[in-house]
């Protein structure tokens, strides 16, 4: 029988204005896939930073293996064997592998006096081969892919001779065989009696991976369930407190017209001989591995990055080039895919985001009328069910879900007729993903044409009128929703098989 | 050959890893080249060792500074420092030799604890580092002024070694900051902290949850950069005999140059001490050629601006 190694009991948190976590238990046993399942902000972060004592607990004990413990730091707790892979990996990026992988515990000689970089080496070296990745213990961290540093992340862990490993949504920034391989790696943690804690958005994964699962809502503890006993319904159920199909809005288009047409365009490497044709009225939904050339897609047409051949139309306009300005005046709006970096002014106000594109229409004067800007603020928050205790708060502290509303509105107010969302539901709970489904599915009815670029497959499906599938840097082919399936578009994805309709040549979408 | 493969393949990622400061090592001798050719006084050895005495000064103001810039910080104070302990020690000393150690046992100390202070709000009270010592830096010139407003004290003939004294060929300070550089790119490359300081101004969070102490790393690196600051004013002291209440006002900004030169990043994390060195005698050099050339002073601050933003400029975009 497997042992209990982490138990954590009645573990309360408090951040200002929030609850974060109330009177919370969790344990997790040796030899075991552990996840924690609940909405952005649930608390299921928090938590862990409690348990890797990043944060001080404000009630509640921790217990490792029966004992309990009182740590003073994050290296203590690394010291008991606990060891963190976080979805911003730690990595320094100017720092190679090798020392990344020893930091803060270099490894010495001369009685400790000097570090050693070759045994850093060689001990890499060995930790990379066993979980099989091919990766050079000299390289930079800066050189290396996503995929490539979380294997360096996994590596550190068990340099550490982790006992208790926690992967906070791992799954992010991996797809396709990185994930497959990803899998295998945590099944042979288990299997050598580490205590793995898998947090995760996604249920296909926690029923593929996990043997438990704890459910978090709203900071309080919503369930502890094995994983074969149950099913996504009632996790989810769990989860949001109500029961939620992954349904997705009824496929209802708008008036149909041309807005954005490209073709032949290139751009280096990454974009090559891209055509196709945008309607009003529609989702048209593009996919492909992580890589094959989508975000800069998306950027090319925003105007955020040049192309070197090749035209595009908006709205029947030949644009030569174009700069974002331009584009969000000619009613282009772009949702990024990394919210942090460019989607937000984060330490700036919810208010003050909400209005950064339209302070042209909001001036009195010279001046911002500050009582126009918030009542449109209070609108939008209100409309869009924003969670946040003002049009003042910060964005930066709100969930994932809350920030993207917060983007997405920001774009809906300057009236986009054509509008590119990057990954639009990423690191959002099911409760936020349901409700920006149903808002993009009424801007299309409403006559905006929507790019939706994603990479999760049912997504794409329950989403697209038609879908683009691209492969490094170009469009394999194209499906109409009716004919494309989980297996056509991987295959495409993947390079194996081109569409039967020519790059380029536009099918006609259905009429309904 | 197999072992010729190797090398070559060795070699490259050595040129590769290293070519910021192999090309700042570039520049350096090109710069000489030039200096050598464009004036005959320039390699006479009354000049060489001017220029080298020159370069001590900012040499080791531009260590410190290195090491905090590193971490992402940035110590304005140094300038402060230099002239509270350029004073200090001629006023205690005042010519009597038995007070010569005291005096620089009295300074150092005290630098170490400003430094020690400068790291200690920077890293408990989160006001950026440029503040804090934007602050400590008005408080230490305001009492050096008030303990002297006029160049005051006198060194004692035995403190004059440290900057007139000779080794064999080499003079004394030369041989100080030879060693301290020495010292420094070793720690930074072969010590656990040097590695820390890379992390620190790298990826704050990453370090602090890979078990670093960040703040301890930060307080250390300020009290290095106020106890190479001290350095400077007592080479100065020793150079000019005298302490000077404004002979550290210069060095404030000017010790970042050389940074700045030599690759190293203001946003932390990136550089070292090779290419600062490299960056403090193309400074030192271009300033004597230009003044052996009898360019007014005001035209080299010009050459000098034009250099720092073409060489971040270059940097930054190496770097894209």
């Amino acid at each position: 029988m497997s042992d209990i190694v982490v138990e954590m009991e009645g573990i309360s948190k408090r951040f200002p204005g929030v609850e974060a976590l109330d009177k919370v238990d969790f344990s997790c046993r040796e030899g075991e896939v552990h996840a924690l399942v609940g909405e952005n902000g649930a608390g299921k972060s928090t938590l862990m930073k409690i348990l890797n004592r990043a944060y001080l607990q404000d009630a509640g004990k921790i217990m490792l293996r029966g004992q309990e413990v009182f740590l003073s730091g994050p290296k203590e707790a690394q010291d008991h064997g606990i060891s963190t892979i976080y979805q911003e990996f730690n990595l320094i990026p100017e720092l190679n592998v090798a020392e990344n992988i020893f930091l803060g515990r270099e490894i010495k000689k001369w009685k400790g006096f000097v570090i050693d970089p070759s045994c850093a080496r060689k001990r890499s070296e060995e930790l990379l081969a066993k979980l099989e990745a091919d990766i050079d213990p000299r390289s930079k961290i800066s050189e290396l892919s996503v995929a490539q540093q979380q294997m360096v992340e996994i590596g550190k862990a068990l340099s550490l001779n982790a006992s208790i490993i926690i992967m906070d949504e791992p799954s992010a920034s991996v797809s396709g065989k990185e994930l497959d391989s990803l899998f295998r790696i945590i099944r042979s943690l288990r299997d050598d009696g580490k205590a793995v804690i898998y947090i995760s958005h996604h249920l296909d994964e926690i029923f593929e991976i996990a043997n438990r699962a704890t459910v978090l809502k709203d900071g309080k503890l919503a369930g502890i369930v094995a994983v074969k006993d149950v099913d996504k319904q009632s996790i989810i159920k769990m989860m949001v407190g109500r029961p939620l199909a992954e349904t997705f809005p009824r496929k209802e288009r708008g008036t149909r017209k041309e807005i954005l047409a490209l073709k032949n365009v290139c751009r280096g490497k990454m974009l090559r001989d891209i055509s196709f044709r945008a309607y009003s009225g529609e989702i048209l939904g593009i996919t492909g591995l992580v890589g094959s050339g989508r975000t800069e897609l998306a950027r090319v047409i925003f105007g955020a990055d040049s192309f070197d051949s090749g035209e595009i139309y908006l709205n029947g306009q030949n644009i030569v080039k174009s700069k974002p300005k331009t584009s969000i005046s000619n009613g282009v709006g772009y949702l990024t895919e990394d919210r942090k970096k460019e989607g937000l002014i984060n330490n700036s106000s919810v208010r003050k985001n909400l209005t950064l594109l339209i302070l042209e229409e909001i001036k009195k004067l010279l001046f911002i009328n500050e009582r126009r800007e918030r009542s449109l603020a209070e609108n939008c928050i209100e409309k869009f069910n924003i969670m946040t205790p003002s049009s003042e708060q910060e964005v930066q502290y709100l969930s994932g879900g809350n920030q993207q509303k917060v983007i997405l509105a920001k774009c809906l107010n300057a009236n986009p007729r054509l509008l590119i969302l990057d990954e639009p539901t990423r690191g959002i709970d099911v409760g936020a993903k349901a409700e920006m489904y149903n808002l993009m599915r009424d801007l299309a009815k409403q006559g905006a044409a929507i790019l939706m670029i994603s990479s999760e497959l049912p997504e794409v499906l329950g989403m697209s009128d038609r879908i683009l599938v691209m492969h490094e840097g170009q469009i394999m082919g194209e499906l109409s929703s009716s004919e494309a399936t989980e297996e056509n578009i991987m295959m495409m994805a993947t390079g194996q098989t081109h569409g039967n309709r020519k790059i380029g040549e536009t099918l006609e979408p259905e009429i309904p | 050959m197999a072992t010729g493969k190797l090398e070559r393949h060795l070699n490259l990622r050595f040129l590769k890893k290293n070519r910021t400061v192999i090309g700042v090592y570039l520049v350096l001798i090109v710069l000489f080249l030039f200096s050598s050719l464009m004036s005959d006084v320039f390699l006479t050895p009354r000049n060489v060792s001017n220029v080298l005495r020159q370069a001590v000064v900012l040499g080791f103001v531009s260590l410190g500074q290195t090491l905090v810039i590193l971490t992402a910080g940035i110590d304005l104070s140094v300038g402060s420092v230099i002239s509270l302990t350029s004073c200090l020690t001629a006023g205690t000393i005042l010519g009597r030799d038995s007070l010569a150690i005291p005096a620089v046992g009295l300074v150092l100390a005290l630098a170490l604890l400003i430094g020690f202070c400068n790291g200690f709000f920077i890293t408990r009270t989160g006001v950026p580092s440029l503040i804090v010592t934007l602050g400590t830096m008005e408080i230490i010139q305001g009492i050096t002024l008030t303990y002297t407003d006029e160049p005051y004290g006198q060194i004692s003939p035995n403190f004059g070694f440290l900057a007139w004294g000779q080794v064999g060929a080499i003079p004394f300070p030369v041989l100080l900051l030879a060693g301290s550089f020495a010292l420094g790119i070793f720690v930074l490359r072969r010590r656990a902290f040097g590695r820390h300081i890379y992390a620190v101004g790298g990826n704050e969070e990453a370090a602090r949850l890979s078990g670093i102490k960040t703040d301890r790393v930060k307080i250390y690196t300020y009290m290095i950069c106020s106890f190479t600051a001290a350095l400077t004013g007592l080479l100065l002291a020793a150079r000019m005999g005298i302490g000077d209440p404004r002979a550290g006002e210069p060095f404030m900004l000017e010790c970042l140059v050389p940074v700045l030169i030599g690759g190293t990043s203001l946003m932390g994390g990136k550089g070292g001490l090779l290419g600062t060195i490299a960056g403090v005698f193309i400074l030192t050099i271009l300033n004597n050629i230009l003044n052996l050339m009898e360019v007014s002073g005001y035209w080299q601050w010009v050459v000098q601006g034009v250099i720092i933003i073409g060489a971040v400029a270059f940097y930054v975009k190496e770097r894209e």
